[in-house]
């Protein structure tokens, strides 16, 4: 498969002289199109700052970050913001519905801003939203409907305008488990039968578990990865949880 | 402590507290301008020149400004709340940090004090400047000459100001520490949270809410124009089911958009979906929901506005035209004693006095008769006229010779035939008919020749002297008209631009602050557009939309109350006198521009402002 996003020798430095904080520090990173890669790491390990870097609302200090060979780094202006919203489907943690708006009008309004022809809207609006199973609450406003359904609204407004590279910060985060079950279960899907490429941040093993590659950072370094290979699920987190492990062993040696 | 962080807090939540500090400042400019008009050049000329209208004035304006107290206390404390609604999470942290509530109140108090004192000293100041500007104005209206009346600040008026104010300011104080020590702290700190109530409405009940709300307005107007302005205002049983069917029908139509827009909004696929329409609207139409009320109110106050600005001036012009016609001679005296003590020789008296003959450009000595019906053959009129004298008159004022029949009567509406009222029914005789008839009443009129001032102080001075010692005579001149009439035209004038202005600027500026806080709540929602990548050009021209739906909709409906009223007003003063329409409606539109105009500008690119920045991050929005 293609190479999608390519990550080369990523930095990230916060402060000035005296009191740096190096966030990112020297990230190759490199996904296929149609892959679902997760990061995990602890706090302060630079996992946000990365997402943050490749959805071009924070900006590197050097390094380079492609996504179909056009560099990032270098958009300024109206072309960064055209490739936001041409190439890009963001997924938060809250998940950042407008409370105004009706879910259907929600999903909408990102096919709004993509300047798609009326006609279309519709029908791709319901398409997607049966996808993610949200089909029977379009017309309810967001207070209306229960946390699950409210981020599986905001993931159905992040790819109905069919991106590039979906994005997801902790998707799972203010969710309770069953209802972090069936995002995750319709994230799968979604990779699975539209091919979407997702990128997820996360600090929970079990969230981790459904992805295909699990990206580990430590201190802004790549620390580890694992494969899923094809295998069971239970036998992937049983891999995750080991090196979690590790990791904060390591922790506790530092100290 | 509470000294320092106060100032800290009005410094750095300056941008929530300039609305509050410009419309303090203007309210300030405004009280004090108007209570200094005792200072200013065209009312010392009155004073000078000993009219009654001054005084008339001056107590007139001494009570609106009670009333226009009463407004500016209503939208001080206004402001205030939506400051206070915006900075409960902060006040609910004091409390949480462990200062007690009277601390709190007391932090309230100061910063309140220091808003007070800055908006203050910096209303007297303005209010200095438009003060001076009010008084070229009105001198430049009455062309009269500046130099002669120095300017500076009236302490009697900054007096009233401060106390007014400052009697505000302390009413604000005691409600915000009511307010504080009576908030729960749990509803302090989710002020933020609550979510607004979206029911939607059965179109039903819109369409229904529409059409009410249609007749009610139109129910109104016919009120209003059928029975016109005198009695519609004045008899309590036409008045108040005008304005009740008028605030009813005002409060059905804003109530009906929320349910109705948005369905014609969907039913265009084309338009809802295309730029931010749909998010403009939602945003729009869920404030409709819950700021109708407000709509009305600044509906009604901008009615209030323009009715009350337009009408004043147009009344002024009116007034001013008919001094021109009331006034065709410099002076004319009426001896009205003339049938039981004779004429009085009026050019030997004045030449008695020292007058020039020549001081006089001309003169006519004109008796009038009581008309007696068995001579003249006419029943109803109370006086005549010799031909010849009335011809005399007229032709002075370049006004055609009386046509005939003789003896017949001077037809209503020709030219007057003295400055002042008469206030007879003349008939006009041949000249030689009146040796049958009784003198009633002797008329002399004149214009003069140099400086008209001069020239009637020395008449008025001799007719004085005369007045005290024999008879009663009535002295009216073409100047003490004039002043008179300024003193109208002034008064008109003052109120006239006072209450107006006081309803403008109430109006812009409690739309000016609902635009702001909103823009201010509405900073995550734009955050998320932003993220979902609309561009820079899309979200401000969606804010200015916003802003421009809450100011164009109350003015639209606004226009069109005032535009019947203004009808119903005309028609009332026309019986008086012709009306300018198009002049007053040309100077009430400058007005209503300047000032919510203004207001409009200022909230548009402050909520253009708010919708652009804000980095990246989104905050928490449900």
């Amino acid at each position: 498969m293609a190479e999608l996003l390519c990550v080369k020798d990523l930095t990230k430095v916060y402060g000035k002289r005296g009191a740096v904080t190096r966030a990112l520090d020297g990230v190759d990173l490199s996904l296929e199109a149609g892959e679902y890669v997760g990061i995990m790491g602890a706090s302060g390990s630079g996992k946000t700052t990365l997402l943050n870097c490749i959805s071009t609302i924070d900006r590197p200090t050097s390094g380079s970050i492609q996504v179909d060979g056009e560099e990032l780094t270098g958009l300024r202006g109206r072309a960064l913001t055209r490739f936001r919203r041409e190439r890009l489907g963001f997924i938060f943690q809250d998940c950042n519905l407008l409370d105004t708006l009706t879910a259907f009008e929600n999903i909408a309004l990102s096919l709004s801003i993509l300047r798609t022809p009326a006609a279309q809207i519709r029908d791709r609006v319901e398409e997607t939203a049966e996808l993610l199973g949200i089909g029977d609450c379009l017309d309810k406003y967001p207070y209306q409907m229960s946390g699950g359904q409210q981020q599986r609204c905001a993931a159905a407004r992040a790819i109905v305008t069919r991106p590039a590279l979906v994005l997801a910060d902790e998707p799972t985060g203010a969710l309770d488990s069953k209802s972090s079950r069936l995002l995750l279960e319709r994230l799968e899907v979604l990779n699975r039968e539209r091919g979407a490429t997702i990128l997820m941040v996360t600090h929970d093993a079990f969230t981790a578990s459904c992805c295909r590659r699990v990206v580990f950072l430590r201190d802004g370094k790549i620390f580890a990865q694992l494969e899923r290979d094809g295998g069971d699920r239970r036998a992937f987190f049983q891999q995750i949880i080991r090196v979690v492990t590790q990791l904060g062993g390591e922790m506790e040696d530092v100290l | 402590m509470f000294c320092k962080l106060a100032l800290r807090n009005v410094r750095r939540s300056f941008r929530d507290y300039g609305v509050y500090l410009l419309t303090l400042t203007f309210g300030v400019c405004l009280f004090y301008t108007f209570s200094s008009l005792d200072g200013q050049g065209a009312m010392i000329y009155l004073t000078q020149s000993q009219n009654p209208m001054a005084q008339v004035i001056q107590s007139c304006i001494d009570v609106f400004s009670v009333f226009v107290a009463v407004v500016l206390a209503c939208l001080i404390l206004y402001a205030d709340r939506f400051l206070m609604r915006r900075r409960k999470r902060e006040l609910g942290t004091y409390l949480l940090l462990g200062l007690s509530q009277g601390q709190v109140s007391l932090l309230l108090v100061l910063e309140t004090g220091l808003i007070g004192a800055a908006s203050l000293a910096l209303g007297l100041l303005l209010g200095l400047a438009a003060s001076q500007g009010l008084s070229a104005l009105t001198l430049s209206m009455f062309s009269l000459r500046m130099d002669a009346f120095g300017l500076a600040l009236s302490p009697r008026a900054a007096g009233r100001t401060v106390l007014y104010f400052g009697l505000i300011f302390l009413l604000v104080m005691g409600f915000s520490g009511i307010q504080i020590s009576r908030a729960k702290l749990l509803d302090l700190m989710q002020g933020g949270r609550k979510n607004e109530e979206l029911r939607p409405r059965p179109l039903r009940t819109s369409v229904l809410q529409l059409v009410l709300g249609g007749v009610c307005l139109a129910a109104a107007y016919a009120i209003l124009l059928t029975f016109g302005m005198a009695f519609a205002v004045v008899l309590p049983f036409l008045c108040i089911p005008m304005l009740t069917l008028g605030t009813v029908g005002t409060l059905l139509v804003f109530r009906s958009l929320s349910g109705f827009v948005l369905r014609l909004a969907r039913s265009y696929p084309g338009f809802y979906y295309r730029d931010l329409h749909l998010f403009t609207l939602r945003q729009w139409i869920s404030r409709v929901h819950s700021t109708y009320l407000s709509q009305t109110v600044i509906c009604i106050l901008l009615l209030l506005a323009m009715g009350i600005t337009a009408s004043s001036i147009g009344l002024n012009r009116t007034i001013e035209a008919a001094a021109d016609g009331q006034a065709p001679f410099d002076i004319t005296v009426q001896n009205q004693n003339a049938d039981h003590l004779g004429c009085v020789d009026f050019d030997a008296l004045l030449t008695a006095h020292g007058m020039e003959s020549d001081a006089l450009a001309w003169r006519q000595d004109t008796p009038i008769y009581y008309n007696n019906p068995a001579v003249t053959g006419i029943e109803d009129a109370s006086a005549a006229i010799r031909l010849s004298d009335c011809n005399g008159l007229l032709a002075r004022q370049g006004a055609p010779a009386y046509p005939g029949p003789l003896p017949g009567l001077l037809a209503e509406g020709s030219a007057p035939l003295a400055t002042g009222n008469l206030g007879l029914t003349c008939v006009v005789i041949p000249d030689e008919m009146a040796e049958k008839l009784s003198l009633r009443r002797q008329v002399w009129s004149a214009d003069y020749a140099g400086d008209p001032e001069e020239t009637e102080k020395q008449v008025q001075a001799a007719l004085a002297e005369y007045q005290e010692t024999t008879a009663y005579l009535r002295v009216e001149s073409r100047l003490s008209l004039y002043q008179e009439i300024m003193g109208n035209k002034l008064l008109a004038l003052f109120l006239g631009l006072y209450l107006g202005l006081t309803f403008l600027l109430a109006a812009a500026a409690v739309l000016a602050l609902q635009q702001l806080s909103q823009a201010a709540d509405n900073a995550a929602r734009y955050a998320v557009l932003r993220r979902l990548g609309a561009e820079e050009g899309m979200l401000s021209r969606s804010a200015v939309q916003q802003v421009a739906l809450a100011f164009l909709l109350p003015l639209a409906l606004a226009l069109l109350h005032t535009v019947v009223g203004m009808k119903a007003a005309n028609d009332l003063i026309s019986t008086a006198a012709k009306v300018d329409t198009v002049h007053s409606a040309l100077v009430t539109g400058g007005v209503l521009l300047a000032v919510y105009g203004g207001y409009f500008l200022a909230t548009a690119l402050a909520c253009r402002r708010l919708a652009l920045e804000g980095g990246g991050a989104p905050g928490g929005c449900g």
